[in-house]
């Protein structure tokens, strides 16, 4: 259907408007980073009068997001790669062979999903406290894993079942192990999937508070968003370092949002679309 | 494809690391949740079985029922503000039009950032002295709509599920864009064809034809209501005088600030309960109507 120029430049400004409306809090804080305390306190809405670089340096050394920063790549990657790999094996055994307890195991790890991790909080926090996790990237790799595997499994297994039957009856044929066609057929095959998946458990794991704030107390073994909490806390007296770590820590989200936008809303949706 | 024995152990084999890191910490840990939930408990002392007294002193406490209220107060902001924001910009947006995917981009965005981030960014928007909204208000001469917005006990709940708001639609916004792009095309002609008019084409061909996206929505944001904990822990924490307590906030205090874990268990059971009974409530009466 054509739709009229006049009505095209509404719409246009109408979106336009509500669009940086939507996005006026995050420029604000980033335009008011730059300003010294005092001019902020002043001029709270303005430019500011000297773009004062230093802020940033001296956010970053204040808050210690440099340890923050690598707590989170190293939760977030260990747990990526654990649900990933255990992930789609298990969707590769759920969606391509024909066994008793299928369907139920299915049902079972997406039932996962609707469990709000709150009802799990003080047992995981025992149990870690017993095996002697508790405060360790492991702690928060585990229930990041556990958490995750549901919606991995979901939209593997969605996405292997569409594969044609015959694929591997022929390497089977041939001689080749269940993990030899799950590494070298399938595993290729999956990769569209794969992406969606890693980069969705990447914001989940990256974005984590309450387990981070359950399991963690350690200063140096803090996560990012644990850690801009903590420093959000106690460093009040300075709001523009706040809003310079904030920044700092807000820039490559939306930049890797930005490049991964596709497969990051088709993934973070798939359970309500599908479902 | 058809399995033989040996096929079948190494199956079970392969899924079995997978089983245990789902069962052991996401599945055994409510029942774990529910069992310790009849004990009176600080996580050192000898476990001392109380029977349903923690239910009790939680459904006793009013500070419990605070949470509950705010829990269903956040509950219809999520229903009455995130879906129709949601489904007004996706109506919007569902038009083969140059440049549109742009506004998409930056409605979505908050979706993606922390919560944690969000509501700093937030706490400094309605900060009394240099934030945003106040200063705004001062700009355009409203000096008497200032407000303390997060302390004020009017005002708290109202600010909170507002930044609730800003960062959640755009995920109900992409779900509702998914179901308007199922609507055929044909059907939206015929109806431009009959001389039907923009507002009632959506009240009459568009909202019928999205009735299961707009279910789908609705189970999602009650289920997400009752999970909320990062945002209001982070912007209020739950205060002043648990003005903005919820379930979560309270359970979080009661098990690792009094270190109460058979009280703090008890109330993650109720947690598990209200939002199990909200989401089937839900499904029940889709099934009804469907």
């Amino acid at each position: 259907m054509r739709t009229s120029l006049g009505k095209k430049t509404i719409i246009h400004l109408v979106l336009a408007v509500l669009s940086v409306m939507n996005i006026i809090p995050i420029i604000w804080m980033v335009v008011s980073s730059f300003k010294s305390e005092e001019d902020y306190a002043i001029n709270p809405l303005g430019l500011p009068k000297l773009w004062k670089l230093s802020n940033y340096a001296s956010a970053w050394k204040v808050a210690h997001l440099g340890t923050y920063f690598w707590n989170s790549v190293i939760v977030t990657v260990g747990a990526i790669v654990l649900t990933v790999l255990l992930g789609a094996l298990t969707s590769y055994f759920l969606s391509r062979f024909h066994f008793r307890l299928r369907g139920w195991l299915y049902g079972l790890f997406i039932i996962g999903m609707t469990i709000p991790i709150h009802a799990t909080l003080v047992p995981i926090f025992i149990i870690m406290k017993k095996i002697g996790l508790l405060n360790s990237h492991l702690s928060l790799v585990l229930p990041y894993t556990a958490f995750h595997l549901s919606i991995t499994i979901f939209i593997l297994v969605g996405f292997m079942q569409a594969f044609p039957k015959d694929i591997e009856e022929s390497a089977v044929m041939d001689g080749a192990g269940l993990y030899r066609i799950f590494w070298s057929i399938i595993l290729p095959m999956t990769r569209p999937a794969l992406a969606t998946v890693i980069i969705i458990n990447f914001i989940y794991n990256w974005n984590e508070f309450l387990f981070a704030l359950v399991l963690i107390n350690k200063a140096a073994l803090k996560t990012l968003p644990l850690g801009l909490a903590n420093f959000a806390g106690t460093e009040t007296r300075f709001q523009t370092l706040q809003m310079a770590a904030l920044s700092m820590a807000l820039i490559p989200l939306v930049a890797f949002y930005l490049a991964m936008e596709k497969q990051l809303v088709q993934g973070m949706t798939a359970g309500a679309v599908k479902g | 494809m058809n399995i033989t024995k040996r096929m079948g152990l190494t199956i079970f084999v392969g899924m079995l690391p997978a089983l245990i890191i789902y069962m052991g910490i996401a599945m055994l840990p409510v029942a774990m949740s529910f069992y310790y939930s009849f004990f009176n408990w600080n996580g050192l002392s000898h476990m001392s079985f109380i029977g349903l007294d923690n239910y009790v002193s939680v459904l006793k406490d009013g500070i419990f029922w605070k949470g509950v209220k705010n829990n269903l107060f956040m509950m219809l902001s999520g229903i009455l503000g995130q879906l129709p924001v949601g489904l007004f910009f996706a109506v919007i947006l569902n038009r083969s039009l140059r440049g549109l995917k742009l506004y998409r981009s930056v409605l979505f965005m908050p979706v993606i950032i922390s919560a944690v981030i969000v509501s700093l960014i937030w706490n400094m928007v309605y900060g009394t002295e240099s934030g945003l909204l106040n200063n705004v208000l001062g700009l355009v001469g409203l000096d008497s709509w200032k407000h303390n917005w997060l302390g004020a006990p009017q005002w708290g709940m109202l600010s909170v599920s507002i930044t609730y708001l800003w960062q959640n639609y755009g995920f109900y916004m992409v779900i509702f864009l998914a179901g308007l792009q199922n609507i055929p095309e044909e059907i939206r002609e015929a109806a431009v064809m009959d001389g039907a008019t923009g507002w009632k084409r959506f009240w009459l061909i568009t909202l019928p034809m999205l009735k299961e996206t707009i279910w789908v929505t609705l189970i999602f944001s009650i289920s997400n209501s009752f999970r909320i904990f990062d945002l209001i822990y982070v912007m209020t924490a739950g205060g002043p005088a648990h003005n903005t307590e919820v379930m979560t906030i309270y359970m979080y205090t009661q098990a690792f600030n009094n270190s109460d874990f058979g009280l703090g268990s008890s109330v993650s059971i109720l947690i598990l309960l209200f939002s199990l009974i909200a989401i089937y409530a839900a499904k029940f009466i889709t099934r009804r109507n469907g």
